[in-house]
């Protein structure tokens, strides 16, 4: 059974828990795999600590919760600092190298990707679509899931007249990710 | 799937084909010819003087820094119409996009300009522009009725602020399309986004 365990992490506001959700249903809805999602985050809507455990699996999810992440995608220092230590040892951190340095708290053999989302969100007009970058950026580092999964869950997940530009944010983090394997 | 992609193909009233692109260096030439094969009554109230290399050359170097986003509407190969966005970076209107669109007599009436007006109102949007405004003299009945398909609705009426090239003074109309409710959409998402409440 192969079950990779992700999280998220960053600040309401940053589409911590949208990311979350669309690699989830990237996974379920159109790449055959099991998902499950949890999400937490603070009382306000914007700035507080905020967080979504994703496991995909190819099997059914008996237990939803995240115990060490396989992958941790971060988008803000403090989730670094919280979630770092719960790494699995040789996983994955893909990071908004902008908004966070990774320090000595990564287990041995962690993997560790940056990438200046924030900018390219800016560059491709609107700061708002950084999650979606970071989700191309998943999908191009990890190879967890097909391009063409996380394409349709992103056309299912943004609202209208947005979807252009979410694919292009898309499409722009997922090379980027190619190219960090290269 | 991206809604955005160019060049397409669009089918004329006529039922000739268009191809919509984005207008690129090489379009140049083209874009001299169309303007200078109008008629001078159509050119009467346009901004600028765009039968002159001069203009082209400014065209261009706006195309290049991202001042201006230009789609020609081509048939057999010919521009038939032209739109562009303009825009400035920096200011308290760099939030504002105003389009200026162009047809060719015989191609009108045959959906073109609609064309046109729509992909660059789509590549507005994607460009993060939050308003867009079109302007027009009260004659301009199609132009009007083009912008008003696409969502705009006059904004303001400037009584005699436009003088064409015979001296005659007209009434200028700003139509407007404030896109931003677009994007607050995506923001309210990203705020407090609940899977199970998400709807699009």
């Amino acid at each position: 059974m192969t079950r990779t365990e992700i999280r998220v992490g960053g600040l309401g506001g940053q589409g911590i828990i949208l990311c979350g959700s669309i690699i989830g249903k990237a996974a379920s809805i159109y790449a055959g795999k099991h998902a499950a999602m949890i999400q937490a985050f603070g009382p306000e809507a914007r700035g507080s600590a905020c967080s979504a455990q994703v496991i995909v699996s190819d099997e059914a999810i008996g237990y939803p919760y995240v115990r060490r992440p396989d992958i941790l995608v971060l988008m803000s220092q403090d989730a670094c600092t919280q979630f770092a230590p719960q790494l699995k040892p040789g996983g994955l951190v893909l990071f908004e190298e902008e908004l966070v340095h990774t320090n000595g708290n990564l287990p041995a053999q962690a993997r560790t990707l940056g990438i200046p989302a924030t900018r390219f969100a800016e560059e491709l007009g609107r700061k708002l679509v950084l999650n979606i970058v970071m989700v191309g950026f998943f999908a191009g580092a990890s190879g967890l899931l097909p391009y063409e999964a996380v394409e349709k869950a992103v056309l299912d997940s943004v609202p209208k007249g947005t979807e252009s530009l979410n694919l292009r944010a898309l499409g722009k983090g997922y090379e980027f990710g190619i190219s960090k394997l290269a | 799937m991206d809604a955005l992609d160019l060049p397409c193909i669009t089918h004329l009233k006529s039922g000739k084909g268009a191809t919509i692109a984005l207008a690129e260096p090489g379009d140049g030439p083209g874009l001299l010819q169309f303007y200078r094969a109008m008629p001078e009554e159509d050119r009467l109230v346009l901004k600028e003087d765009v039968t002159t290399s001069d203009w082209l050359d400014r065209f261009l170097l706006k195309l290049a820094s991202g001042e201006a986003i230009s789609v020609v509407g081509k048939v057999g190969g010919e521009i038939r119409g032209e739109a562009t966005l303009h825009r400035t970076f920096h200011g308290w209107s760099r939030h504002v996009g105003e389009i200026r669109l162009n047809v060719d007599r015989a191609a009108r009436g045959q959906g073109l300009g609609l064309e046109l007006a729509r992909h660059l109102v789509k590549r507005a949007i994607d460009a993060g522009i939050d308003k867009i405004v079109a302007h027009m003299v009260d004659s301009q009945v199609a132009a009007k009725r083009t912008f008003e398909k696409l969502g705009f609705h006059k904004e303001a009426e400037l009584p005699g602020h436009v003088t064409d090239i015979h001296g005659k003074r007209r009434d200028l109309l700003i139509y407007a399309n404030d896109v931003s409710h677009i994007w607050s959409a995506m923001e309210s998402m990203l705020g407090d986004f609940r899977p199970d409440r998400a709807t699009r």
